[in-house]
């Protein structure tokens, strides 16, 4: 009897986009102490959402995050922005341990400084959650020349999905594009590449670029013949 | 319909446009508000619920009906909502309740999903009978008069959620509160592309010169906007670069203010030929469009605001833009990236000068600016956004991450 074939799994990329909607969480903070006690209170989701989502509004500001912005711009404690801004989010199992060092940074400056004024009206800091929307793009990839011409076009909220979310997802400072390219393409050293851009240091358009350079660097290298 | 914003909108708004369409094809959007024309509400309404229709969704709108006495008190209520201190007696609340009542009855409020806009129509919750019911609160909530904040909260807490433009106009009331910014449509008379030659035939039409760099302010004649500012901030300028400066404005019917405003701007201005004061008849959407793109830096110089949308609206024509640093005017600018956000009369004639001395540094900021409105402030969004959340408060689950695919 002839055996019918097996199927192939189907190994392409397929590229998901986020969208999110805000949710007040009715806390507010006017002062460093309120900030604090509001972050020790809030849920999981309002310490993801001033973190880890801040990248996904296109990191046109200052600061790595909504705490650290906010110390700079409305409380006008520069030193404990750049405290905050240095705390590698990634790097942390779980955001309750991620909670634990924004208030150790918190207290640590509280104790060397004296307490800053409370801010002007109208410029609290406003805990948030979001609810997020995990939808197909309906773009996928077969091999690395295509996801690099799909990495050329797909919007950047794919890019944050796939880039900086996977990284809390997956709980292995790791992300999906070079968790695809060293499990499907084999390609151990351009996963590497991919994974050793600093996600603090870019906005979603400048984490575009370098991963097309790097792409485009790899599939030369690949299609190159020497003899 | 959906389609006409391919290119556009971003593609991933209209992606999730489609898909939620594809879950609540068949089922009935209703909103209601007080108005069919006039105002920020009815203008995107106009707009946006023939997108959603294009959907497959059931969207209709309905407007509720009032004597003067009933608007007469929903204005007070709307100021009192906004912090000034009205007197609204017992008899006036009494009157407010009737009319909502009269409106449940002759109105179809039967829907999957019912979105009520403003105070006016927030009594109908009490009269549901069936669907999710959301309050979408345009306006500026974080600093009510007490007693008619307590009278209007009563309604509120009944809806299923709340929804308000900016984090910093909420309230705390008893429901689900959500922020969805409001947004413009980029096809709108207002907004869509215009030719050159439209934009010339506007310029003399209206008597606007072209041989010198222009500011333009546009908005109602109300002293929150500080149109005496921008002139003073436009005399500060001129001493350096040459310039003109166009205040362009429509009456309000429900402001007495602004004639007395009008008057005040007019004699301030004396007898500058180089300002321009334009009253532009209601709905003058294609000169307002071309009034922005002929501009070269776009002011809202505003001291008190609401969410501002003028400030997209520039935007998204890619103009250098300078706002005040209120309302809803820094959630549109990122302040030195998309704009510049100002405290006073000598900041906003610094930026001016800035922008007209550094045409790169202004046209890379417009460009910017214009890319941040496409992503966030354009109707496709807001579309997006209602409908994820009815979608979201439909199929409540565990954690707040719904899966589409």
């Amino acid at each position: 009897m002839a055996q019918r074939a097996r199927k192939k799994p189907d190994k392409s990329f397929i590229f998901r986009d986020v969208v999110t909607v805000v949710k007040t969480t009715g806390l507010k903070a006017s002062t460093l102490d309120e900030l604090r006690e509001g972050i020790a209170a809030v849920s999981e989701e309002s310490i993801f959402h001033h973190t880890y989502q801040y990248f996904a509004k296109g990191h046109v500001q200052e600061y790595t995050n909504d705490f650290a912005q906010w110390a700079a711009e409305s409380l006008e404690e520069r030193a404990l922005a750049e405290y905050l801004a240095n705390i590698d989010s990634f790097s942390f199992k779980s955001t309750d341990a991620l909670r634990k060092e924004l208030l150790r940074v918190v207290d640590d400056y509280r104790e060397k400084f004296p307490a800053p004024r409370p801010v002007l009206p109208g410029a609290e800091f406003y805990f948030s959650e979001a609810v997020s929307f995990v939808f197909a793009a309906g773009v996928r990839a077969k091999n690395l020349a295509e996801f690099l011409t799909a990495i050329k076009f797909i919007d950047a909220s794919s890019i944050y999905y796939h880039y900086y979310e996977a990284r809390v997802r997956l709980r292995k400072e790791q992300d999906d594009f070079s968790k695809w390219i060293a499990e499907v393409v084999k390609n151990q050293e351009l996963a590497d590449c991919v994974r050793s851009i600093d996600p603090f240091m870019h906005n979603l358009e400048g984490v575009r670029t370098h991963l097309a350079e790097m792409l485009e660097d790899g599939l030369r290298k690949e299609m190159e013949i020497i003899e | 319909m959906i389609t006409q914003y391919a290119g556009i909108a971003p593609n991933r708004d209209l992606l999730l446009l489609k898909q939620l369409g594809k879950k609540l094809r068949g089922r009935s959007f209703l909103h209601v508000n007080s108005t069919r024309e006039g105002g920020g509400v009815a203008e995107i309404l106009q707009r946006m619920i023939p997108l959603i229709q294009s959907l497959d969704i059931d969207a209709r709108w309905e407007v509720i009906q009032g004597d003067a006495r009933f608007y007469d008190t929903t204005k007070k209520v709307h100021n009192a909502l906004q912090g000034n201190p009205e007197a609204i007696t017992e008899k006036m609340w009494k009157h407010y309740l009737e009319v909502n009542r009269a409106n449940a009855q002759k109105l179809d409020l039967g829907a999957d999903a019912v979105l009520i806009h403003d105070p006016q129509p927030a009594p109908l919750v009490s009269f549901r009978k069936r669907g999710k019911w959301f309050w979408r609160c345009h306006i500026d909530m974080s600093n009510p008069y007490p007693d008619v904040f307590k009278q209007i909260e009563a309604h509120c807490k009944k809806y299923l959620a709340a929804i308000f433009s900016v984090a910093r106009f909420t309230r705390a009331i008893s429901t689900t509160e959500y922020i969805i910014a409001p947004s413009i449509d980029p096809l709108s008379e207002k907004n869509r592309e215009l030719s050159e030659h439209e934009i010339r035939e506007v310029a003399e039409r209206l008597g606007i010169p072209g041989d010198r760099p222009i500011l333009l302010q546009v908005s109602r004649f109300d002293r929150f906007k500080d149109p005496i500012g921008v002139i003073n901030a436009y005399k500060i300028v001129k001493k350096y670069n040459d310039c003109i400066l166009v205040l362009a404005g429509s009456p309000a019917t429900d402001d007495p203010e602004g004639a007395e405003v009008l008057e005040e701007v007019r004699s301030y201005a004396a007898d500058d030929p180089d300002i321009h004061i334009l009253l532009l008849p209601p709905f003058s959407d294609r000169d307002v469009n071309a009034l922005q793109r002929m501009a070269t830096v776009v002011l809202q110089k505003s001291v008190k605001e609401g969410f501002g949308l003028t400030v997209s609206e520039a935007m998204w024509k890619g103009k250098p833009f300078i706002g005040g640093a209120v309302g809803g005017i820094p959630l549109q600018v990122a302040h030195g990236v998309t704009g510049f956000l100002v405290h006073s009369v000598d900041g906003a004639a610094f930026r001016i000068r800035q922008y007209l001395n550094n045409p790169e540094m202004a046209r890379r900021m417009g460009e910017a600016g214009r890319e941040y409105v496409r992503n966030s402030f354009l109707i496709t969004r807001q579309a997006r956004d209602y409908l994820s959340l009815w979608f979201a408060e439909t199929h409540r689950q565990k954690g707040p991450v719904h899966e589409l695919f």
